[in-house]
């Protein structure tokens, strides 16, 4: 009775999550011929001026990086203003941007630390371009990713914030190359919600914004270490429209070992049920479309389901592993080979809707890799991607629950 | 203007959905009635065996015991099929009917079995090793399952051994005969082992105590590989 009870709570979910799966997929036929992944060629009629802030707190090691990239980018130098602010760094971040300071593109700015929102908010202030951008310290960019991205601002006019792809800068662990499939997968989603108006997040490296965005509406404010998130939905209770610009590629680099990788997944993951309840008047209303209906429930209530398929799958392989024992303890180890009899190859109904899944997945793998890179090109983190990320994910979904529910915020580092 | 939902997208993706899901359904159930039916094949096969045993005993009853070839009847397929009944079960559920009906003939191959080796026996004077197992997977047996790997392994190992097993909890008269004529009580595990029952979790080696010839029959086998492997390093 037990087992029928839980059973039916998980094909509710399985069911649901295959809807999503589905919807997504139609949603990408929907949209296949303009997934063209050579970009704009040639020169925009109109270059809006724009200024990119770099917000930098102990970024010694890479904040040249990210800033050379930024003065390579292929638009107009006079159309182009960088502003770098060192957010109160205890490490020589001042010292090695002084490079630049006789740069007319770059302008320099110091402040007390106050937080990575404080230092774009600064920049904001101080900017009198149409379009503000942000780039992290530890991100670069494509040449053409500004060009591609006011090529979109000015197709649409409508257009309030443009995100770009976001791909893991050469990856080198294990967990990097798991990461850098994830992003592929990332950017297929978020390519997909792009049309449906339902992007629940302008991410820090790269996003650009009409200036009147803040006029409108206010500046990144404080909110749960997740302000990027914030202010998308901030954006989105007002209406405003955010696009996904595929063809503007942005490199970062991901976080290489499981405790770093834990931590900022654990802000995202504790951000997002924070910011989602925040907002939680748009929650099933369906004048905020999609993003009320679909990818803000998604937001809150995956995680719910994320974990208790993963707990299904956690109980099964313990019960599988505990019949293993008990027979390895009770007549020892066996050395037989495998019966590879076709009769005993799993094909109950769980199984096959796996199949089904993993089908799904890889078709989506397949598309969102087509999107980032150009073309497939098939790579080990694939495979580390399926095998691993169902077993790390629970350890920061977990805890991001039990911080929401007692309350325990989150730090940055 | 945000992009408006569209109901008949909403429907169209729920319409594939359920399909693909209960597809999924259909798919896993013709799978398992694929499964059922090679049961009943091995089952048909296993009593055709039996019956040609029988037939050749009974044309043969006044000849020479050494014409008789028992060795065709129930025994190469027996392994594979518990194997195979075992994983029905466990997929489908013991309270299935389909499982049940497949092990109440499975049942009664192995008492056909029973009998027949018992005539063999008497005739002949025979003796064939065999183990009767009364087991119940209705959560009431703790020591059954660990029972269960122990006969499967001296199975594997001595293909001599007859197994005949039965579920102490099978609706079916000729079980129930088996248990009042060996007066199996409701404790389980059970062996009965040369008319003598035996209850509770017994190990391999409490087996082997019990039926030393299992031993002799290691040393031969044993014995013959190590001159096989003497004879093939000489070629």
């Amino acid at each position: 009775m037990v087992e029928i009870f839980f059973n039916s709570i998980l094909y509710i979910f399985l069911f649901l999550t295959l809807y999503l799966e589905v919807f997504f997929l139609i949603t990408f036929f929907e949209e296949r011929l303009k997934l063209d992944t050579k970009g704009t060629t040639g020169k925009l009629s109109y270059y809006p001026s724009a200024t990119i802030i770099v917000p930098c707190w102990n970024e010694e090691k890479t904040v040249s990086k990210t800033i050379e990239s930024l003065l390579a980018l292929h638009y107009p130098k006079d159309k182009l203003k960088i502003f770098v602010v060192d957010d109160g760094s205890t490490d020589g971040t001042w010292e090695v941007v002084q490079k630049f300071l006789r740069n007319p593109q770059v302008k320099l700015f110091k402040k007390e630390n106050g937080g990575k929102h404080t230092a774009v908010n600064y920049g904001i202030k101080n900017s009198t371009s149409e379009l503000v951008g942000c780039l992290d310290a530890d991100s670069f960019v494509d040449k053409d990713a500004l060009h591609e991205i006011a090529s979109a601002f000015n197709e649409d006019t409508d257009m309030m914030a443009a995100i770009p792809t976001i791909i893991i800068h050469e990856p080198k662990t294990i967990l990097q190359k798991m990461q850098k499939t994830e992003y592929h997968t990332v950017a297929f989603f978020k390519r997909m919600l792009s049309p449906l108006d339902a992007i629940t997040v302008t991410p820090g490296p790269f996003s650009f914004f009409r200036k009147e965005v803040f006029e409108k509406i206010g500046l990144f404010k404080k909110a749960h270490n997740t302000e990027d998130m914030e202010l998308a939905l901030r954006m989105q209770s007002n209406h405003m429209r955010i696009r996904n610009v595929h063809t503007a590629h942005v490199h970062t680099s991901g976080p290489d070992t499981l405790y770093k990788l834990y931590r900022q997944r654990l802000r995202w993951a504790y951000g997002g049920m924070k910011n989602t309840l925040d907002y939680r008047f748009m929650l099933f209303r369906r004048r905020y479309g999609i993003l009320g209906m679909v990818t803000l429930p998604l937001a809150f209530f995956g995680i719910f389901i994320f974990l208790y398929n993963f707990g299904f799958v956690v109980f099964h392989i313990v019960r599988g592993v505990m019949s293993k024992a008990v027979e390895i303890s009770t007549v020892g180890l066996s050395f037989a080979l495998p019966n590879v009899d076709s009769f005993f190859f799993n094909t109950d109904f769980m199984s096959i809707l796996a199949y089904v899944f993993l089908g799904l997945g890889l078709v989506i793998i397949w598309n969102g890799v087509k999107l980032a890179e150009g073309r497939f090109r098939p790579s080990i983190g694939i495979f580390y991607f399926i095998s691993l990320y169902g077993i790390v994910a629970p350890i920061w979904l977990t805890r991001a629950l039990i911080n929401l529910v007692f309350s325990r915020s989150t730090s940055w580092r | 203007m945000r992009a408006k939902i569209e109901t008949k997208k909403y429907l169209f993706a729920f319409i594939i959905t359920a399909l693909v899901f209960f597809g999924a359904l259909v798919v896993s159930n013709k799978f398992s009635a694929q499964r059922i039916a090679e049961i009943k094949a091995i089952e048909n096969n296993i009593s055709m065996d039996i019956l040609a045993s029988e037939t050749q005993f009974a044309l043969l009853k006044d000849s020479s015991c050494k014409a008789i070839d028992h060795s065709t009847a129930f025994s190469e397929e027996l392994s594979s099929l518990t194997a195979k009944l075992s994983y029905m079960e466990d997929n489908l559920g013991a309270n299935n009917l389909e499982v049940i009906s497949l092990k109440k003939y499975y049942s009664l191959l192995q008492v056909k079995d029973y009998l027949l080796v018992k005539q063999v026996k008497e005739k002949c004077g025979v003796k064939p090793i065999t183990i009767i197992y009364f087991y119940s997977n209705a959560g009431d047996c703790e020591g059954c399952v660990r029972e269960g790997y122990v006969l499967t392994k001296l199975r594997t190992e001595f293909p001599e051994l007859r197994i005949y097993s039965f579920d102490y909890n099978l609706d079916l008269s000729v079980v129930k005969t088996m248990k009042s004529i060996y007066g199996v009580r409701n404790t389980l595990p059970a062996l009965n082992i040369w008319e003598e029952n035996y209850y509770g979790f017994k190990s391999a080696e409490d087996i082997e105590k019990i039926i030393p010839q299992l031993k002799k029959l290691r040393i031969e086998r044993e014995k013959a590989e190590a001159a096989k492997a003497a004879t093939s390093t000489k070629n």
